[in-house]
């Protein structure tokens, strides 16, 4: 992108920013003329800039909402909640209109005529709410305008601002006003020799210039960034290097402090200026780390306008304090949490906070309080949110629990309220009675709790009914250095983020832990639990060691490899570490493998499972570093990072590992499940293709299922074995009749349904395609006749409907068997049993028999109560497949069948007729681990082949 | 460290101005050379980290001043036998730089930066192997021994797709 417009864009946005925050404040502040000037400031610039551009369209929108503030500015108008909200809209239309200069690089066709008519008479005092004294017909009132204060040096005021915007209309006069912004860091801009025929091109610096000097201007205003004025931008890229170099300047450091130890002669001439080169290493890498810090307020910026848009939706009066918004952490961090800590914001106020009404009759003030802090502690950041609102429900969170099968009375009997407030972490929690369009989608806070601790950071609640509710956010100051178990298997050593590792466990044939075989797979009984095990050997394909291998090290003994957290983090020499590492391996020497090992109690979401490891060494800091792009199909890594001894060590990556396990009920699934679903937002109506064949009854056929519509001159039309065929994409295709349809036309063109799987095709023959209707599929009758599954009621006519898995075995007897084997589902090895459960017959025709025919053992059932019956039956499945719109509300079949745990591994699955963010949050909720849309085959069976294929081959 | 390395580095920098220049490699028997615009740096012996389930052809990855470099066994790529395969020979390792990563190729032994005269360059023998036919840009015949010039761009081309399969 050109320079020059980046650059643009970075400091436009940076202003609407600005803005956004100042007019909320200036909403509640009205007069205060700072705070007005600073926003007339901004926009002002905004209009500037983009007429130098030669950007019509925003410096339209921009200058209307300029004219407005101008007026208030000079007392014709006063600030009323109409016409900040008009500002803002015209703010959002900005934004629309840079989003898409972003996009594209060039200003996006149309005009905003309509906003700019309503702002243009809100600034003639057209508004109700605005005092409309006198309108004075001033076009250009900010012309007048006097600064508000005295200018420092450098620093360029108003009238001197409008006179350079005005100059700038031909490109060669563009050199002169940045030369009036002296101490601006922007090379002077060298006069072009010819003008530039493009507006873009024109000379750098000058528009950045006066812009950077009004911000600068307005920020001095702002308590938080009073140092405005003595920084510089600089490309992350160049910090992110820096960074990098760092990094290995302490490595090569902690090398030569480790060399100076191993000779052990603490009195060389070395030691005292290696002592000095490690002091300033360590400050050099502490002002390194702090270049990547950015205030914590950064991402508060647009959380004023969200709770102010929100208490007006919402008829509620909202007071949003942040305290702590120059704490400062990394800015990698900081991206991370933007998205929970505005979706907790939102949270407070749409559910903590109580009504208007409510709040008087709780005999508190009619606004609410929201409280945003930020403050250091001990090595983290932690952010809280208190509102003062009703607090949490505990009797509504106590019934949540119950229904959705969390706990059971009577474990919710000796839990603690704080105890039971957490719930609301939950996967699929939300005690919002009604859906509103803030939140209360049942997916809110469990996304916020692994989000955050993606970031290896924790989340807590802590709430007191009628006083309100305290989210405490605890996050790590930066990602770049994390805390990771260094472990040896097979001959090497791995890193496990420490984050990830619940407990460690030592396991041998005498100890209390024993590592138990329930055939080929291994489990440990830990505090009455089976714990899924998974050995680190055989999952990465490692050879076995002898116990006493030595690890690390090529010169020096392994022990001596092991660096402690402190010589990375602190730089200090750091006590000699014992050789702790080379204790253990004397002792190991004396117990055979296998019997000693040690096992990593991990845990990903919800789910807990144990890493086999043969030693575990010690704890260190460590650098992330991004796998090679060779590298980085392998699942089982997520980076790689320089130990203190200098050699590279892979990064385990425990969602890697848990997915190689095969567990189907992680909570992450259900982002699966959304993929899955997604892009379709079809209702209850099914597509379908209307066509006649043989009789005059319509026949119908799911068009979904349907690839092409075809139809082919009858003369191209061949005889092969007995079998019609056509060349069809430079390949033969079976033709076939429809059953009771007699055949082909004796000429002109003939009308095929072409059915497609992978590189084969079928063609149907039809007499006549009639229609594509969307209708509801309910089948009234079962058909007796071959080829068809029912008969449907569509557009007020009995239509056959027509059984496809027919059609497609008639073409080629083993389409489906080829399927299934291409999916690589060895059903040989283990059939899956399915049982679908669905009231609608048609359906339950349909999927049954696709099912059956990719190899799945399916087994139907209209009812639960039948599901229920098989179950009592001890009748085993696989997977559950119910249709939510099920009529006793498919909602409960989950928490009913797995109720008694007989049915525990079952995965369910959730068939919907529309894949619906409600839809698919109503099944996440429900306990389905998938939601998949009934007419989407292919996605169906790919949910089936992955959840369940995984698991029975790791299992 | 050692001089004869510090060395040949520097005539690796100085030749990098000048083209048709190749640093000659060895592996097994068989010359190859490497374009010396593509050489970022050659280094001795050093601990290399295996990555289990990588291809067979990533020896694994080393530390290089700081940054993490993954080292090619030219050998196994090559499919040749006797190299790459004997866990206590000492390799020399060429790093040089691919799509803005740094690879190491593990090479037996490291020779000198020549510029073989263009008239004794030829296209690959038709007769030449698939495997290497996909890796060499051509052969200079030498006194007494052939030069394959390796094809940098293809080499890891290579290497991707036995990833992929």
């Amino acid at each position: 992108m050109d320079d020059m417009l980046s650059e643009f864009l970075t400091e436009t946005n940076e202003s609407i920013d600005e803005v956004d925050v100042e007019l909320v404040q200036l909403e509640q502040d009205p007069n205060n003329p700072e705070l007005l000037a600073n926003i007339f400031r901004l926009v002002h610039t905004i209009k500037g800039t983009c007429g130098f551009l030669g950007l019509p369209r925003l410096e339209k929108v921009a200058h209307s909402g300029e004219n407005i503030l101008g007026k208030i500015r000079d007392g014709v108008l006063e600030v009323s909640p109409e016409i900040v909200t008009l500002i803002l809209e015209a703010l959002d239309q900005i934004k629309v209109l840079l989003a898409e200069l972003e996009a594209n690089q060039v200003e996006p066709e149309g005009n905003d005529q309509e906003l700019i008519i309503r702002l243009d008479a809100a600034a003639d005092g057209a508004l109700p709410g605005a005092a409309a004294s006198e309108p004075e017909p001033e076009p250009e009132p900010e012309v007048a305008a006097e600064p508000e204060r005295e200018l420092k040096s450098g620093e360029v005021s108003l009238d001197e601002l409008e006179r350079i915007f005005n100059e700038t209309a031909g490109p060669l006069d563009s050199g002169e006003p940045a030369e009036e912004t002296a101490s601006e860091p922007e090379p002077e801009p060298e006069p072009e020799p010819e003008p530039a025929p493009v507006v873009a091109e024109q000379p750098k610096a000058a528009p950045p210039a006066p812009k950077a000097a009004a911000s600068d201007e307005g920020k001095q205003k702002t308590p938080e960034s009073s140092v405005a004025n003595s920084t510089i931008r600089v490309n992350v890229e160049l910090l992110e290097n820096l960074m990098t170099t760092v990094s290995e300047l302490v490595l090569t450091r902690n090398q030569l402090m480790q060399l100076l130890r191993v000779q052990g002669n603490q009195d060389s001439d070395f030691a005292v200026p290696l002592q000095r080169l490690s002091h300033v290493t360590t400050d050099l890498q502490e002002a390194v780390m702090k270049t990547r810090m950015q205030p914590i307020g950064n991402a508060w910026a647009k959380l004023p306008r969200i709770i102010r848009d929100l208490a007006k939706d919402m008829g509620k009066k909202i007071n949003l304090e942040m305290i702590g918004a120059e704490t400062e952490l990394d800015r990698q961090v900081l991206e991370l949490i933007k998205d929970p800590l505005t979706h907790m914001i939102r949270n407070s106020a749409d559910h903590g906070l109580e009504d208007t009404p409510g709040r008087i009759a709780a005999g508190k003030s009619e606004t609410g309080r929201v409280i945003l802090e930020a403050f250091h502690e001990g090595g983290h950041i932690i952010v809280q949110i208190r509102d003062d609102g009703a607090g949490v429900n505990i009797e509504r969170v106590k019934q949540k629990v119950l229904s959705n099968g969390l706990a059971t009375e009577a474990e919710l009997e000796a839990m603690t309220d704080q105890q039971i407030v957490r719930f609301i972490f939950k996967a699929g929690f939300s005690t919002a009675e009604k859906v509103t369009s803030v939140s209360g989608r049942g997916v809110g806070m469990d996304v916020v709790r692994t989000n955050i601790e993606k970031i290896g950071g924790t989340v807590d609640v802590s709430s007191v009914t009628g006083k309100g509710s305290i989210f405490t956010i605890k996050i790590p100051l930066t990602l770049a250095i994390v805390s990771a178990l260094i472990v040896g298997c097979g001959g090497e050593r791995f890193a496990m983020p420490q984050i990830s590792v619940v407990e460690l466990v030592r396991a041998s044939g005498d100890s209390e832990h024993r590592i138990e075989k329930l055939n080929d797979t291994s489990v440990l009984r830990l505090r009455n639990r089976l714990l899924p095990l998974v050995n680190l050997r055989e999952i990465l394909e490692l050879e076995s060691v002898a116990a006493n291998y030595e690890y690390g090290g090529e010169e020096t003994s392994s022990g001596a490899n092991i660096v402690t957290n402190g010589e990375t983090a602190e730089g200090s020499t750091g006590p000699e570490l014992a050789t702790e590492d080379g204790v253990e391996v004397q002792a190991a020497v004396e117990t055979r493998r296998d019997e000693e090992s040690f096992i990593m109690v991990s845990q990903v979401g919800a789910y807990q499972f144990g890493i086999i490891v043969d030693r575990v060494f010690d704890t260190e800091e460590i650098v992330v570093k991004p796998v090679s792009p060779l590298l980085r199909d392998i699942a089982m890594f997520s980076g790689n990072t320089i130990l203190g001894d200098g050699s590279v060590i892979m990064i385990l990556d425990p969602n890697g590992i848990a997915t190689k396990i095969g567990d189907t009920a992680m909570p992450d699934d259900d982002d699966d499940a959304e993929k899955v679903a997604a892009g379709s937002g079809r209702d209850d109506n099914t597509a379908l293709l209307i066509f006649r064949a043989g009789n005059t009854e319509p026949k119908a056929v799911p068009l979904a299922l349907v690839d092409r519509l075809e139809d082919f001159e009858v003369t191209t039309i061949e005889e092969s074995n007995g079998q019609m065929v056509v060349q069809y994409r430079g390949r033969l295709m079976p033709l076939i009749n429809v059953e009771g349809a007699v055949g082909i036309k004796e000429k002109g063109r003939q009308p095929v349904l072409v059915f497609t799987d992978q590189d084969r095709s079928m063609g149907l023959v039809v007499d006549e395609i009639v229609d594509i209707v969307e209708s509801k599929l309910s089948l009234e009758l079962e058909s007796p006749d071959v080829g068809f599954i029912g008969s449907a009621i569509i557009d007020e006519q009995a239509t056959g409907v027509l059984d496809v898995p027919h059609y497609l075995k008639k073409a080629y007897g083993d389409w489906f068997g080829r399927r299934g084997a291409s999916k690589s589902l060895d059903t040989s090895k283990k059939p899956v049993s399915v049982l679908l459960l669905a009231e609608n017959q048609f359906l339950r025709n349909l999927i049954g028999s696709y099912l059956n025919g990719i190899g799945f053992n399916t087994r139907e059932a209209s009812s639960l109560n039948e599901a229920n019956e098989l179950k009592e039956a001890g009748e085993k499945y696989d997977a559950v497949l119910v249709d939510i719109s099920l009529d006793m509300s498919g909602t409960e079949v989950p928490h009913v069948l797995s109720e008694d745990g007989s049915w525990s591994d079952t995965v369910f699955i959730a068939l919907t007729s529309d894949a619906s963010v409600e839809e698919i949050d109503r099944a996440a909720v429900s306990g389905y681990s998938h939601c998949v849309e009934k007419g989407d085959r292919d996605a169906l069976r790919d949910v089936l082949t992955d959840s369940l294929s995984e698991g029975s081959v790791a299992a | 460290m050692n001089d004869p390395m510090n060395s040949l580095n520097e005539a690796v920098q100085s030749a990098k101005e000048e083209d048709n220049l190749y640093l000659t490699v060895k592996v097994g028997d068989q010359p190859f050379g490497i374009p010396v615009q593509c050489v970022h740096d050659v280094s001795k012996a050093q601990k290399i980290t295996k990555v289990p389930l990588a291809p067979p052809e990533v020896a694994g990855a080393l530390n290089l001043r700081g940054r993490i470099v993954t080292v090619i066994n030219v050998g196994k790529k090559l499919g040749l036998r006797n190299s790459g395969s004997d866990a206590d020979q000492i390799y020399m390792y060429v790093v040089i730089e691919h799509e803005g990563e740094l690879y190491s190729l593990m090479v037996d032994s490291v020779g000198d930066v020549m510029s073989p005269s263009p008239q004794s360059f030829e296209q690959n023998p038709s007769n030449m192997e698939p495997g290497w036919r996909d890796v060499s840009a051509g052969v200079y015949r030498l006194d007494g021994e052939l030069l394959v010039l390796l094809d940098i761009q293809r080499f890891f081309g290579g290497i991707s797709k036995v990833m992929a399969a």
